[in-house]
């Protein structure tokens, strides 16, 4: 059996790519494009059976569908696609994630779409719809972001697998502690600007959430918001805030260190233009917390000073080894990677189409 | 019950793995799609969507006709017609 090596799993708007790193992950193999010409909007490698990948592929003709490999990406086949309640009346219309579940339910695949709504596989190929989530009666409070109604986080308690926190663009965010039947809103203290006044001191539904994560502390979660930055732990009544220390409140990739709980990176934009540009955020830089947001870290070592860069959603990673590296992706088409936890970084590849998503894997 | 060619175009032939031409039995347009994914299971859920429409941005042609300027799914086919299933010129993604 070869030795595991890094692998990196890059969605874009033209296809899937898959990065196969060495042992050093100093050289790196390309190998795609899968799906060539159709969006990818997310992949993922599932560690528990060490040989599944899925990919999110949101074809322009022939609609939406989910492709799984079996053998570690040299093939793929479409699964079936996640379907609504008929009297729902809904179509898919994009899978935005794709979530391995927990290790002690083994057999189970969540994914996120569009509309937005959650289902689940346990056989590799048809999907439950979760009523509880789906059917929510706060849904038509739900409205949709500037991508449109998705449900792109899915996030697992490290140590729970009954308890997950989901994030909907622009329904908010809800947790269910017992594997998905039952869901409530779970918003407490986050910030809504575009919401009505009225609505703003206690957003029990339709804030904006960019990004949201299990960390590595059994019953803590990271969220990375429209307009703020917040950690909630096991014993916390509500989210806590902790954007101080960087240059703009705003942003959408985000990732969390695989063993160290208080470490998270993130990489602020511009607001307005939604890139990171020289003036507002001096530039393309990964920001990094080893304190649980307390402070930020700016890490732009290698990174091109001037670049205008616009990261996606899901198109920051890093991958599970004690140093771990981090990996991000730009709608430039620039795939960049660092093996020193953020210190310094490297470009992997460019010109490729533009990045919607970066997954690092261990396979 | 005719036996007509279905040409596949496109994006639609990708799906197929690269099959561009199948016969089918059937009586109408309705009937040709539905009988497809029998034949090539890569066009299961790439014709139509979970409510049985014909997906966005798939246009597909009675021989030199586009079935929406005739019955639609309703149209009649005879031995030897043609259908096509033509990836519409849409999008821009």
């Amino acid at each position: 059996m070869a030795a595991k090596k890094v692998a990196i799993l890059v969605g874009t708007k033209k296809g899937g790519y898959i990065f196969r790193g060495n042992a050093d992950r100093s050289k790196w193999t390309a190998d795609g494009p899968h799906f060539a010409g159709a969006p990818v909007y997310h992949m993922a490698y599932d560690p528990r059976d060490g040989r599944s990948m899925w990919a999110a592929v949101n074809s322009t003709w022939g609609g939406p569908r989910i492709e799984r490999s079996t053998d570690l990406g040299k093939t793929w086949k479409a699964v079936s696609n996640p379907v609504f309640r008929e009297d729902m009346n809904m179509v898919l219309r994009r899978t935005w994630h794709i979530e391995p579940g927990h290790p002690d339910d083994p057999d189970a695949v969540w994914v996120g779409t569009e509309p937005a709504g959650l289902f689940v596989t346990r056989d590799g190929e048809y999907w439950s719809t979760i009523d509880g989530l789906n059917r929510h009666p706060t849904r038509d409070r739900w409205e949709p972001g500037g991508g449109g109604l998705g449900l792109h986080s899915i996030a697992i308690d490290r140590g729970d697998a009954k308890h997950m926190a989901i994030g909907i663009s622009a329904g908010g965010a809800y947790e269910t502690r017992d594997g998905g039947v039952t869901w409530h809103p779970w918003n407490d203290a986050v910030h809504a600007k575009h919401l009505p006044p009225s609505s703003r001191g206690e957003p029990t539904v339709g804030q904006c959430v960019h990004k949201l994560l299990a960390t590595a502390e059994p019953g803590q979660f990271f969220m990375r918001n429209h307009e703020r930055i917040y950690w909630r732990g096991p014993k916390d009544k509500k989210w806590i805030e902790t954007t101080e220390g960087l240059p703009t409140d705003y942003g959408f990739a985000g990732a969390v260190h695989p063993h160290d709980a208080k470490t998270a990176y993130v990489i602020p934009l511009d607001p307005r233009l939604r890139m990171s540009t020289p003036e507002s955020t001096a530039g393309l830089a990964v920001y990094r917390t080893t304190d649980r947001g307390k402070t930020w870290k700016r890490l732009d070592r290698g990174l091109p000073k001037a670049m205008n860069a616009e990261v996606m959603r899901e198109g920051l990673s890093v991958d599970p080894l004690e140093i771990p590296g981090v990996y991000f992706g730009t709608q430039a088409g620039e795939l960049w990677g660092s093996t020193d936890e953020g210190r310094t970084f490297e470009r992997i590849e460019q010109y490729l189409p533009p990045i919607l998503s970066v997954t690092a894997a261990w396979i | 019950m005719a036996t007509v060619t279905v040409r596949l175009h496109g994006a639609f032939s990708d799906f197929a793995g690269g099959t561009r031409k199948v016969t089918i039995q059937a009586a109408t347009v309705g009937e040709v799609l539905d009988a497809l994914p029998e034949r090539v299971p890569g066009l299961r859920e790439r014709i139509r969507d979970e409510h049985g429409r014909i997906r966005e941005h798939l246009n597909v042609f009675h021989n030199e006709e586009e079935i929406r300027r005739l019955q639609g799914e309703r149209t009649s086919v005879r031995d030897g017609d043609v259908v096509h299933l033509m990836p519409a010129v849409s999008g821009g993604q």
